[in-house]
């Protein structure tokens, strides 16, 4: 019997009116366990012990009133359905908890028995049907990504055929080719890199839309990404006779960006220009700094196409969009490119937008939070509103023996990353962002708020930990060297954002100087007069 | 010095000529075999300087012979070099981490893949580098 009963836990303050609904409960036919407690943190921790087929809830309860009761029960159980028991006078209110998810509201003082037990069921069974419905809506989701990311395979496979036999034709390894054959053939690849390019984003596209894109944001210099992308696109331009050209702001800061992720964005924006652009029109990729807001580095690509309409540009960053009115572009692509770029953009912190008027080209803009070193010390830095005491910088040389096959020493490198943000206090180091453009990088400098001494003990750590890679036992030799950062004791009346850039500035100094090999020139405060540096040589011979 | 020799692992026989065809143009003597099995015994016989290997195999995929590569005992310092359509976001690290130099998604440019063979035959040929 008690396993059909319907399990009620009534969370309301009032005994008048907790004693009213349980009368109205017990007068309806059907079986209840009415289980009523008085506060909001009561009923959440029944919830979680057992939960209920329905909560009846009381708006205003001693330690929560209005809108935030009815929220915190959906955030903590957003699978049992509520039904809210309000006042004549919050009846507006208990509409809008009804918008909000909540199934059903009865004013108080007209609850019959029959009512309450009407809307308790339907409440049941309506939940029950939104919970089925999700379910269904996330297999199909699962299911398309999946079919989605099978097709994309099977596609890789014929392609990868058509692309090897059309460069060995293309390169004279099957004898020599007139021009006009040569010509053909470039026509043939220059498709199947287009086919390539359709399926690579048709398996982002996936991935953004289930959450699996990911960035490695490093330090990285926008302006050189921007010479890389125009460089890559150029022949591209030439075929059209559009001009490609760079603006750029002289005094750019360096961004906090994954530059493999950003150079996709570029050419994608590249790309699109160039395809509505007319012949002989001109193509500009800009990046700069806008006052009102420092932080952020504004990167835009400007076409003098024809423009794109108000209301296509309401929609150009959806899935699949395609412009209605590219009639003269007969391979328009799938419509994920900007797609795929608004969800990177997205990762990096950023956004994206569109201006654009029709017959006078369009602009796509998109910003990169600025690299801020500050931003990233100061948790490590700071302790109770006041900088730490010590502050070491440490540098991990890793040296690869020869030039390694280039997927493994990323691997190597990546796992050297990982190994290194292991051996550090969440709390008061900091595994500083790798420096520089795509290549892997072989130093990583990691802040420490801690003396000499006890930098000498991470340094041992790190060591330990690095040299029980097995990959990196094989072929990588390794230098730890330590420095204090040198700050001057900052005078009283200094804010601490100051006194933190202040630290980040020498830091930067000292990386710098490090990186070009230079020995770090004192600070303001006193001389850097000891180091460590421990010199590993990884043994060669595997033991 | 003779060339070296690569041993080609792919079940499309097209893909396979293909791959012969590219690598004897720049001067390597190929083997081949169209599945686990036979891509183990085919390096077992042959002892080829470096192994391009695909990872949707019929008997035994790429992974299995990965493995048991590994545990041959001539076999296990041949570099090899994944080639799959596969995506890598799911492959790549597993690959890597079972002893793969380097891992390659279809379609691959063809500069990138002989780049990256010559290097791995370097470094297989320099002693010591890697764990014997």
């Amino acid at each position: 019997m008690s396993d059909q009963a319907t399990r009620v836990l009534l969370i309301e303050d009032n005994p008048g009116d907790a004693d009213l609904v349980r009368l109205r409960l017990v007068e309806g036919n059907s079986a209840v366990e009415v289980n009523c407690v008085e506060r909001l943190a009561d009923g959440i921790a029944s919830l979680g012990l057992h939960p209920p087929s329905v909560v009846l809830l009381d708006l205003n309860l001693p330690d929560s009133h209005g809108a935030e009761t009815f929220r915190t029960v959906l955030a903590h159980s957003p699978d049992v359905p509520v039904v809210i028991l309000s006042g004549q006078d919050d009846e507006a209110l208990a509409l809008k908890a009804v918008h909000q998810g909540v199934q059903d509201y009865l004013v108080k003082s007209d609850i019959t028995s029959k009512q309450l037990e009407r809307a308790m069921r339907y409440a049941v069974e309506r939940q029950g049907l939104l919970r089925s419905l999700e379910i269904t809506r996330k297999q199909q989701l699962e299911f398309k990504n999946q079919f989605l990311s099978h097709v994309s395979h099977e596609l890789r496979t014929p392609l990868t055929c058509i692309h090897q036999y059309v460069t060995i034709l293309l390169d004279g390894l099957a004898g020599p080719l007139a021009p006009e054959q040569s010509d053909h053939l470039k026509t043939v690849l220059k498709s199947v890199n287009q086919l390539h390019a359709m399926i690579r984003d048709l398996l982002e596209a996936t991935r953004a839309e289930s959450g699996k894109l990911r960035v490695e944001p490093r330090c990285i210099s926008i302006g050189e990404l921007v010479q890389q992308a125009v460089t890559m696109m150029r022949p591209i331009a030439g075929e059209r006779q559009i001009g490609l050209e760079i603006g750029l702001d002289n005094r750019i800061p360096l961004v906090y960006a994954d530059p493999d992720r950003i150079l996709e964005v570029l050419i994608n924006l590249i790309d699109n220009a160039i395809k509505f652009t007319p012949l002989e029109g001109s193509v500009i990729v800009r990046a700069c700094i806008v006052e009102a807001d420092e932080d952020a580095v504004y990167v835009s690509v400007s076409d003098t196409g024809r423009g794109i309409s108000p209301d296509a540009k309401a929609l150009i960053f959806e899935r699949l969009y395609q412009d209605p009115n590219s009639v003269d572009n007969n391979r328009s692509g799938l419509g994920l490119g900007l797609f795929i770029c608004k969800e990177l953009v997205r990762l990096h912190g950023g956004k994206i937008w569109l201006a654009s008027d029709p017959g006078q080209g369009s602009t796509f803009t998109f910003t990169l939070p600025v690299y801020s070193l500050a931003k990233l010390l100061s948790p490590a830095i700071v302790h109770e509103q006041r900088l730490r005491d010590n502050i070491v910088l440490v540098k991990v040389e890793l040296t690869p023996p020869s030039k390694t096959a280039r997927g493994n020493w990323r691997e190597v490198w990546q796992q050297a990353l990982e190994t290194l943000r292991r051996c550090v206090y969440l709390d008061k180091d900091l595994v500083l962002p790798p420096i520089g453009g795509s290549a892997a990088a072989q130093t990583f400098f990691v802040i420490a708020s801690t003396d000499l001494q006890h930098a000498g003990i991470m340094m041992a750590r790190i060591r330990g930990q690095l040299e029980r890679n097995q990959e990196l036992k094989a072929c990588a030799t390794l230098v730890i060297s330590a420095v204090p950062v040198d700050f001057a004791v900052p005078p009283a009346d200094t804010s601490l954002d100051e006194q933190v850039q202040a630290v980040a500035n020498r830091v930067t100094e000292m990386i710098m100087c490090s990186m070009t090999g230079q020995p770090a020139s004192p600070g303001n405060g006193q001389a850097a007069s000891n180091s460590i540096r421990q010199v590993q040589s990884i043994p060669k011979e595997s033991s | 010095m003779s060339k070296p020799k690569i041993l080609i692992v792919d079940d499309d026989p097209d893909l396979r000529r293909a791959l012969r065809l590219r690598l004897r143009a720049n001067n390597y003597d190929t083997v081949h075999a169209p599945d686990g099995y036979s891509a183990i015994a085919v390096a077992q016989k042959e002892h080829p300087d470096l192994i391009l290997l695909d990872l949707g195999l019929p008997a035994g995929d790429g992974f299995v012979v990965l493995e048991r590569l590994q545990n041959i005992d001539s076999l296990a310092g041949v570099p090899v070099v994944v080639l799959t359509a596969r995506d890598p976001q799911n492959n790549e690290e597993r690959a890597l981490k079972g002893g793969a130099a380097a891992f390659f998604q279809k379609p691959v440019d063809n500069t990138e893949l002989l780049d990256v063979i010559r290097a791995s035959l370097t470094d297989s040929r320099t002693p010591g580098i890697r764990p014997s």
